[in-house]
């Protein structure tokens, strides 16, 4: 009944003022009893507004003013004299009422319709017999699947309602579902995104993950598949959300705490009937009580005092909500044992900042017992489980699934040079830089000492060696010490693969941890990929070969491989390049070439068709780097067998992801 | 065929809110009126399903008008319903001698008033 109550908020905006001028006649009533010189005149026009208002405000939705509109009518009603205690009630009243004119009446509670609990989920997808069928199954599964076939009309539908959870499909124009990723993660709280890689086309996944995307499939899919992985995703969100119960008999109570709590990602629930508490407790579990002083049956002081003296819920924060703030009141409720109380009505910001208060110390008391004190992280216990975990969820999907060992360089120097403070700092911002780094189904948690590790899910190993070198890229960044002192960390990663490089936590962690040898022992600050020891073999053996004459670009672009961990080689000129890949044997085995169109000896052309015609293309994939006005190029390149091409002047980022694409197998 | 209420308050807010909830929830087709008099002169012009009665009025109130509607041939058929903020006892009393059907309170819920009525009046929910 959505369009009644906007009618009636309609109609509420049009009789507003109606409303003021009758609080206006309570008002000068109030005054002339405070100065002692209410009249009858006076004293019966107060009484009729006051009967009209309690006719009224309560159909509006104050119930409450509707109350006290009645209140004063009683105590207008007769010629008595007010007593000097009615006086000072009456101006209570007459306030009280002024907040619920003042402020628009909240959204009833519909009572003769369950609120529609179901979780909401959005998908973005253009295949609408897919969409259709997720809805379907959806609904038996007691989902709310609503589907739009673009990012445009998923926009759209954001703006109207905040789904739990978006289902994105991503294909090759990625462009648009980037940004609409990024939105999504920007807002509070974070909308999960279960992103679809659409089949053939190439997903960036490592931007996908940075952009706060929370699980992987790939296309074709079945819907069922879809489901699950999204009830997985919304499972682990609801698990993380802070949860309040309120208990009070007035339901329009609980309809504005509701209405306040839920759209900032607290899970609410209601109760109007004290008397099925505990069943209601034992399932809700909540981070926060909210309860109200006086209920029928029994007060809500009581519940209070029981709720203490349970051992299991001894240490649940208790927040009370009064009609009246008197010392005897308050003084009643914190003697049961309730940590705060609000006075009613219910007035947003102050309500809301204190409720958050409550849980967020809930929610670090939470946290510490599962962290590690330096830096915040989850501990090695707390963050194996997670890993296993999300290996198991790997495993369910066929999706692949990273293990990052990180160890920060130099930790005994830097102790030794500057003192453990210094070390802890570097260790904290190592353990900051992660987190932030990290989210969504991600598992970040120190391992002790300076080793930290990392779980990433739907990465392969090339995917998850990228992630690491950008939080390495970040790490070196310089920074002062609190003395002032210059400082350049760094860190040395190995990253293995699940199933390939391990089938449990302890193998990938082994595997990982050799990687991460191979890192320290190649010249430290890099990461390297497990399962890559190179072959004993007379050629030289290298993943990327980088032909280009501009020295500038070539510095640039061998020190973002090498941070990846990738073996690389440079040449400068066409002609060496050729005696090198051609040979018999060939003196360099390449799995990616970085060519340049505009050689000097031999042009890239003219390169690559040499290594056609020797047949170095079949084992290597090339990726011509040309000018951008060169379509003519990219033409005759790609006739000639090139795999890919990027125009210059381009982003590292961008040639990054084309070269783990071109390592793909 | 949706039922056909004769609506009468001199309150404006409440009046509307009336309307549209049995508009909106039943469905019904809703006249107003604002006084007893115009109350009085429509249900005699067009005689509805039913009259929802406000009791205080200024001129005509809802305790006269009701008397005077039973009193008419022409409309004393129609079942009149009355709708008052007050429903203490001694009001309770004075309205068990009127020839009416029923008393609604306000404030009423525009949720829950078409099925009040319907209740009052023995009409299928």
């Amino acid at each position: 009944m959505a369009d009644l109550d906007a009618s009636i908020a309609e109609l509420w905006d049009r009789f507003a003022p109606v409303m003021r001028r009758r609080l206006e006649v309570l008002d000068e009533a109030a005054m002339a009893a405070i100065e002692n010189r209410l009249d009858e005149a006076t004293r019966r026009a107060a009484e009729g507004e006051a009967h009209k208002l309690a006719g009224s405000l309560g159909t509006f939705g104050a119930p409450q003013g509707s109350e006290a509109a009645r209140e004063v009518e009683l105590m207008l009603e007769g010629s008595v004299p007010l007593t000097a205690a009615q006086v000072l009630r009456l101006s209570e009243l007459v306030e009280r009422l002024r907040g619920e004119i003042d402020h628009p009446p909240a959204p009833r509670a519909e009572e003769d319709v369950p609120a529609d609990d179901r979780p909401t989920i959005l998908v973005i997808d253009p295949d609408a017999s897919f969409t259709e069928r997720l809805v379907m199954d959806g609904a038996a599964r007691g989902l709310r699947v609503t589907a739009v076939p673009d990012a445009q009309a998923g926009r759209r539908a954001l703006a109207e309602r905040a789904p739990d959870l978006v289902v994105l499909s991503v294909g090759a124009d990625a462009q648009d579902a980037h940004a609409l990723l990024a939105d999504l993660a920007a807002r509070t709280p974070p909308v999960p995104v279960v992103v679809l890689a659409v089949g053939g086309g190439f997903v960036d996944r490592v931007e996908v993950a940075r952009l706060g995307g929370r699980g992987f499939l790939q296309t074709p899919v079945a819907p069922a598949e879809v489901l699950d992985m999204a009830a997985q995703v919304l499972a682990n969100v609801f698990a993380a959300a802070p949860k309040v119960m309120a208990v009070d008999d007035d339901p329009q109570i609980l309809a504005v705490l509701r209405a306040l709590l839920e759209p900032r990602g607290v899970r609410v629930t209601i109760l109007d009937d004290p008397r099925r508490f505990w069943a209601v407790l034992e399932e809700a579990v909540p981070d926060l009580l909210i309860l109200d002083v006086n209920m029928p049956g029994i007060s809500g002081i009581e519940l209070c005092r029981v709720v203490r003296s349970d051992p299991r819920w001894q240490a649940l924060p208790v927040l009370f909500l009064t009609a009246y703030s008197d010392p005897e009141t308050i003084h009643r409720v914190f003697a049961a044992g309730a940590d705060d109380f609000l006075t009613k009505p219910v007035i947003g910001p102050e309500v809301t900042a204190r409720i958050f208060n409550r849980l967020e110390r809930v929610r670090l008391q939470q946290r510490l017992a599962d962290a590690d004190a330096l830096t915040g992280l989850a501990n090695r216990g707390k963050s194996a489980s997670g890993l296993q975990q999300l290996l198991r969820l790997a495993d369910r999907y066929h999706q692949p699934f990273s293990f990052a060992l990180i160890d920060l360089d130099d930790l005994k120097s830097i102790n030794a040079a500057y003192g453990h403070t210094t070390g802890d700092g570097v260790l904290r911002r190592l353990g900051g830089l992660l987190a932030k780094s990290f989210r969504g189904e991600d598992v970040v948690g120190r391992w002790g000492g300076e080793e930290f590790a990392v779980g990433m899910y739907g990465m392969n190993a090339h995917d998850g060696r990228d992630r690491i070198a950008a939080v390495l890229d970040a790490f070196r960044e310089p920074f002062a010490t609190d003395d002032g002192l210059p400082l350049r960390p760094s860190f040395s990663a190995g990253v293995a693969e699940y199933p390939k490089d391990g089938g449990t936590v302890h193998d990938l962690y082994r595997a990982a941890a050799e990687a991460l040898d191979k890192a320290k022992s190649a010249g430290k600050s890099q990461v390297a990929a497990a399962g890559m020891a190179p072959q004993e073999t007379q050629n030289e053996h290298v993943e990327v070969l980088l032909i280009d004459d501009d020295e500038t670009l070539a510095g640039l672009l061998l020190h973002a491989l090498r941070t990846r961990g990738y073996r690389c080689r440079w040449v400068a000129d066409g002609l060496t390049a050729a005696q090198m890949l051609t040979g018999d044997p060939p003196a360099v085995i390449a799995r990616v070439i970085l060519l340049d169109v505009g050689l000097p000896g031999l042009d890239g052309l003219a390169l690559l068709r040499q290594l056609a015609q020797q047949g170095v293309t079949a084992h290597t994939r090339v990726i011509m780097l040309t000018a951008r006005a060169g379509e003519q190029e990219v033409v005759e390149a790609l006739g000639l067998g090139a795999f890919d091409h990027v125009s210059k002047p381009f982003s590292v980022s961008v040639l990054m992801h084309r070269i783990r694409r071109a390592l793909e197998v | 065929m949706p039922k056909r209420i004769l609506l009468v308050d001199d309150e404006d807010d409440v009046r509307e809110v009336a309307r549209l909830s049995l508009e909106v929830v039943a469905g019904w087709e809703v006249r107003t009126a604002s006084s007893g008099t115009e109350a009085l002169a429509l249900a005699k012009a067009e005689p509805p399903d039913a009259i929802l009665l406000d009791v205080m009025m200024p001129g005509v109130d809802g305790v006269t008008t009701a008397q005077r509607l039973a009193a008419d041939p022409g409309t004393s058929g129609i079942p009149v319903l009355l709708l008052t903020a007050k429903a203490q006892t001694a009001d309770r009393r004075r309205f068990e001698a009127l020839p009416i059907k029923g008393v609604i309170t306000k404030p009423f819920d525009p949720m829950q008033l078409a099925r009040q009525v319907s209740q009052a009046l023995g009409w299928a929910v």
